[in-house]
C-alpha cells in the first residue's frame, strides 16, 4: 500500500490489487494447478526466479499470495509464505536454515507440538535442541553452543502462559549472530508486532485468531526481513550458491525477503505443504475482522477473569493480565492491548471435579482447538495428557483441576450462566 | 471442433492477468468501476447481474447446446420458473408434457397458476394431442423428453413444427440426456432447459440450472428474468460445474452403457414383472428414443412382481444403491418416485400418467457394473 495505515486498514486491504480483469472488490480464488505462459521466455524466467510470476500452485497462488503480503503487511515483515498448516509453518521455517549438526535453544513452554517436533522429528535428521524455561533468561545465554543456529520461542507460551522477554532474548540472538525465531500465533500482531522488539521471524498458526472461525487450518512464516544474513558464515542455505537455481546466491539476490525466498524454493517447491486457494480465501474472510474480534476476545476475557476470581469453586485462575502472574510486567510492556484469550484455572475438588464441569457446560465447546469464535475448553488431566502420573502432569505445568479455556466471541453474561451450570455440576461431585 | 474438444475449452479463457489455466472462482459481489463514465466498461456491476464464473459456465453450456445465449440459475426449477416467466403472462397458456418431473408439475399447478396463468396437461408422446390442446391464448410448450419418470419420448420435430405452425415457444426440459445425446435445437426446438445437478456436475456436489435459447431474442428475456427475480447460479457452483462438464461426454457413454447392461440384467430376472428403458426393444418408442438421440442416458425404471411391498424391500436392502433423490451423478441412486420425487402429484393423475406405486427408477452411475448388477440380483434374492 502506498502509505501509512493503521492496522483495522491494513487487515482490509493489503496485498489486494483490485482484480484488474473484471474489477472484482473481493480477491477471486484462483483454483488453479497451473498458468499459462505468454511464451517460452516467460516461461524460463519464471522458472528462474528471473521475473516475478505463477507457474504452479504448489509455489505460488495468486489468492494465497494476497493472504501472505496481508499478514507480512501487518506483522510489519518484509514477506511470508502461507502453508498447509501452523506446524508445516514452523517446519518449513526451520529447515531453511538448519541442516543436520546443528542446533536450536528453544523455550520449555510452547505447544506440544512444536516440542514434539524439536524433541523427536528434527533429530532423526541430525537437529537438536536445548529447552530452556522461559524465565530463565540465563538459561538461555548458557544453553548457546558453537552449532547454535536458531532461537525459538512463544511470546505467551502455551500452556503455561509464559512470558518471554523478546528483547532480552534478541539480545543474545544478536551477540551470537543467530537469528529469533518466535510462534506469534497467541498474540499476532494486533497484541504485539515481535520485530518491533527484535524478532527476525514470526510463525503464525493461522487457523486460530487470525482466521478465527474455526473453518479452516493453514499457517505462515513471516520474514521480518532485520537479520543480516551476509554477517556471518552460519547460514549457507541462504548465502552460498543455490544448485537448483543454476546457484543463484539468494542472499544476494533477494535480500531482506532472502529468508522467505529460501522458504518458497524449497519447503514449497520440494516439500510441498502449501497452502489450499479456498483456504486462504477463508482465512481472509477471517483476517478482515481480526482487530474487532480481538477487542472481544479481550474485553470478554479481562470480564471472565474478575468472575473466576470471584467464585468460591475456583482454586486459581492464572492469565499473564493478572498481577499474581509471574509475567504481569512483561505483558504490560509487550501486551498492552491484553495479554490474549487463552486463561486456565483450576476448579476446587481436582480432577474429580475438572471432569463434571467440562461434561456439563453447553455453549463451550469441548476440544482441542484454540482461537475460535466460540468459546472453547479442555481438561489437559483428562484428555491431552490423561496416560501421565500427577508428578508429571506437575512438570509439564499442568495440574489435575486444570481447565483450559479459550474465550469466545458470545455475549459473556450467556459464557458465565453457562460456567454456573458446570461449577454446580462440579459441586454435585464433590458434595457426593 | 468436437464436442469432448468444446467441453473442455469452450468458454474458459486463461485469465490473462495471471495465465490461470482455470477461470478463478469470483467470489465476488461487487467490481470497481474505473470511472462514472466507464461504468460496465469491463461487463461487470454486481453478482446478480452477471458474474466472470458464471459467465464462463454460461458461455460453455451455450457453446455445448449450440445457442445463442446462456442464462444459470439457482436451481433447475429456478430455470424451469425463469422460462415460464419469460414468456408468460397472466391470461396466457402453456402446454406442458403430462409426464414431467414433479417439481415443474407443482410450479405449474400450486404457484403459476395463483397468477392467473393456465396450463394443459398433454401426453406430447402424440402429437395429436398437443395440437387439440392449442389454444387461443397459448405461448409457451414444454416438453421433457424422456420423462421423468416414466421414460416415455416425445417427438421435438413433431412438436417444434407444432409449435412453429402456431407461433407458440417450444422449450425443451434436456436434463436427461444432455446435448451430447440429443440436439434439440436441431430438432427444431427454441429452448433448452436443463437442471445442470444431473449429468453437467455430475458428482452430487452442487445445485444448478441453466437455460440457453436458440436465438439472441429469446435469451434476452430469460436472461432479464433472471436478474429480474435474482435466482442466480453461485460463482463456487459454476465452478464446481465447469469442472463436472469438462468429463460429461465420457460420463454419459459409460453411464449409458452400464444402464443398458443393467436394463438387460433386468429384463431377464423372473422376479422383475417390467422394465423401462429406451434402449431395449421392447420399449414401446424404441424407434423414436433411436433416432431423436444418439444415446439411450442412464435413466430407467422397473417393477418386482409384487409390485409396491417388493418394490420398498428391494430399495430398502439394495446394497451399493443409495435410496436417494436427484439423478445423472457418478453414484448410482434408486428412488421411488412414489413417495420421494413425485409425491406432490395427485394420486390421480400419477396413476392416468404411468407413474405406478411399484416403480422403482435407476440413476445408473459410474460403479462396476458387475457390482451394480449383482446389487440389484442379491436383493431381488431378498424379495
Amino acid at each position: 500500500m502506498s502509505r501509512f495505515y493503521h492496522f483495522d486498514t491494513i487487515a482490509l486491504h493489503a496485498g489486494q490489487a483490485v482484480d484488474g480483469e473484471f474489477g472484482a472488490r473481493a480477491t477471486p480464488i484462483y483454483q488453479t494447478t497451473s498458468y499459462v505462459f505468454p511464451d517460452t521466455d516467460t516461461a524460463s524466467s519464471t522458472f528462474n526466479l528471473e521475473r516475478s510470476g505463477h507457474v504452479y500452485s504448489r509455489i505460488t497462488n495468486p489468492t494465497v499470495g494476497v493472504l501472505e503480503q496481508r499478514i507480512a503487511a501487518l506483522e510489519g515483515g518484509s514477506a511470508a509464505v502461507c502453508t498447509a498448516s501452523g506446524m508445516a509453518a514452523t517446519y518449513s521455517a526451520i529447515i531453511a536454515i538448519l541442516s543436520q549438526g546443528d542446533h536450536i535453544v528453544a523455550s520449555s513452554q510452547m505447544y506440544g507440538g512444536n516440542i514434539s517436533l524439536m524433541k523427536n522429528t528434527l533429530p532423526r535428521f541430525g537437529i537438536t535442541a536445548s529447552f530452556v524455561d522461559p524465565m530463565d533468561i540465563d538459561g538461555f545465554r548458557a544453553a548457546v553452543q558453537d552449532n547454535t543456529r536458531l532461537i525459538y520461542g512463544e511470546l505467551i507460551g502455551n500452556p503455561g502462559l509464559d512470558i518471554l522477554d523478546l528483547e532480552a532474548i534478541a539480545e543474545i540472538a544478536g551477540e551470537h549472530q543467530i537469528p529469533f525465531m518466535v510462534d506469534a500465533t497467541f498474540n499476532m500482531p494486533y497484541l504485539c508486532r515481535c520485530f518491533d522488539y527484535g524478532v527476525n521471524m514470526t510463525i503464525h498458526s493461522v487457523t486460530k485468531w487470525m482466521g478465527g472461525h474455526g473453518v479452516a487450518i493453514g499457517g505462515v512464516v513471516v520474514d521480518g526481513g532485520n537479520f543480516d544474513w551476509g554477517a556471518t558464515d552460519k547460514y549457507p542455505t541462504i548465502t552460498e550458491p543455490y544448485a537448483p537455481f543454476s546457484g543463484m546466491n539468494i542472499w544476494e539476490e533477494f535480500g531482506p525477503s532472502a529468508f522467505a525466498t529460501r522458504i518458497r524454493c524449497e519447503a514449497m517447491r520440494d516439500i510441498g505443504a502449501s497452502m489450499a486457494p479456498m483456504t486462504a480465501f477463508l482465512l481472509l474472510q477471517g483476517l478482515e475482522t481480526l482487530s474487532l474480534r480481538m477487542d472481544k476476545h479481550i474485553s470478554s476475557t479481562k470480564v471472565l477473569l474478575e468472575y473466576l476470581q470471584a467464585h468460591d469453586q475456583v482454586a486459581w485462575v492464572n492469565h499473564p493480565d493478572l498481577p499474581s502472574h509471574s509475567g504481569h510486567e512483561l505483558a504490560l510492556k509487550y501486551l498492552p492491548k491484553g495479554a490474549g484469550s487463552i486463561v486456565s484455572f483450576g476448579v476446587k475438588g481436582g480432577r474429580e471435579a475438572g471432569k463434571p464441569f467440562i461434561e456439563n457446560v453447553e455453549l463451550a465447546s469441548h476440544l482441542a482447538n484454540v482461537g475460535d469464535a466460540k468459546t472453547l475448553i479442555i481438561h489437559p488431566a483428562t484428555t491431552t495428557h490423561s496416560r501421565i502420573d500427577a508428578e508429571a502432569l506437575v512438570a509439564a505445568g499442568i495440574t489435575e483441576d486444570m481447565v483450559r479455556l479459550s474465550v469466545g466471541l458470545e455475549n459473556v453474561e450467556d459464557i458465565k450462566a453457562d460456567f454456573e451450570i458446570g461449577f454446580r455440576a462440579a459441586k454435585r461431585i464433590s458434595d457426593t | 471442433m468436437g464436442f469432448s474438444t468444446r467441453q473442455i475449452h469452450a468458454g474458459v479463457t486463461p485469465d490473462p492477468s495471471t495465465g490461470s489455466i482455470l477461470t478463478p472462482i469470483y467470489q465476488s459481489t461487487t467490481y470497481v468501476q474505473k470511472s462514472v463514465d466507464e461504468y460496465l466498461e469491463k461487463g461487470y456491476s454486481y453478482s446478480r447481474s452477471g458474474n466472470p464464473t458464471v459467465k464462463a459456465l454460461e458461455l460453455k453450456l451455450a457453446d455445448l447446446e449450440g445457442g445463442a445465449g446462456c442464462a444459470a440459475f439457482g436451481t433447475g426449477m429456478a430455470a424451469v420458473q425463469g422460462v415460464m416467466l419469460a414468456f408468460l403472462n397472466a391470461g396466457d397458456h402453456a402446454i406442458i408434457s403430462d409426464v414431467a418431473y414433479g417439481g415443474t408439475y407443482r410450479l405449474c399447478t400450486k404457484v403459476l397458476s395463483r397468477f392467473g396463468i393456465d396450463f394443459t396437461f398433454a401426453d406430447t408422446s402424440k402429437p395429436g394431442e398437443v395440437v387439440a390442446a392449442v389454444r387461443e391464448n397459448t405461448v409457451l410448450i414444454l416438453t421433457e423428453t424422456p420423462a421423468n419418470p416414466t421414460m416415455k419420448t416425445s417427438d421435438v420435430a413433431a412438436i417444434s413444427k407444432i409449435a412453429k405452425a402456431n407461433n407458440l415457444v417450444h422449450a425443451v426440459d434436456n436434463t436427461f440426456l444432455t446435448p451430447y445425446f440429443q440436439r434439440v435445437f436441431e430438432l427444431g426446438a427454441d429452448i433448452s432447459i436443463h437442471s445442470t445437478t444431473k449429468y453437467m456436475d455430475g458428482h452430487n456436489a452442487t445445485v444448478g440450472g441453466a437455460v440457453i435459447c436458440k436465438t439472441q431474442e429469446l435469451h434476452d428475456k430469460v436472461a432479464f428474468i433472471q436478474n429480474s427475480t435474482g435466482s442466480i447460479m453461485s460463482p463456487q457452483v459454476a465452478w464446481l460445474t465447469l469442472q463436472g462438464c469438462k468429463t460429461l461426454s465420457v460420463r454419459m457413454d459409460q453411464q449409458s452403457a452400464n444402464a443398458m447392461a443393467i436394463a438387460q440384467f433386468l429384463e431377464s430376472h423372473p422376479k422383475v414383472e417390467q422394465v423401462c428403458y429406451p434402449g431395449l426393444k421392447s420399449f414401446a418408442q424404441h424407434e423414436l428414443a433411436s433416432t431423436q438421440a444418439s444415446g439411450y442416458g442412464a435413466m430407467l425404471w422397473f417393477e418386482v412382481k409384487g409390485g409396491l411391498v417388493a418394490g420398498k424391500r428391494l430399495m430398502d436392502n439394495v446394497e451399493l444403491w443409495s435410496l436417494a433423490e436427484n439423478l445423472g451423478s457418478v453414484e448410482s441412486l434408486i428412488t421411488h418416485p412414489v413417495t420421494m420425487t413425485h409425491a406432490d402429484v395427485e394420486e390421480a393423475e400419477r396413476q392416468r400418467v404411468g407413474i405406478i406405486d411399484g416403480l422403482v427408477r435407476l440413476s445408473v452411475g459410474l460403479e462396476d457394473v458387475e457390482d451394480l448388477i449383482s446389487a440389484l440380483e442379491e436383493a431381488l434374492e431378498q424379495v
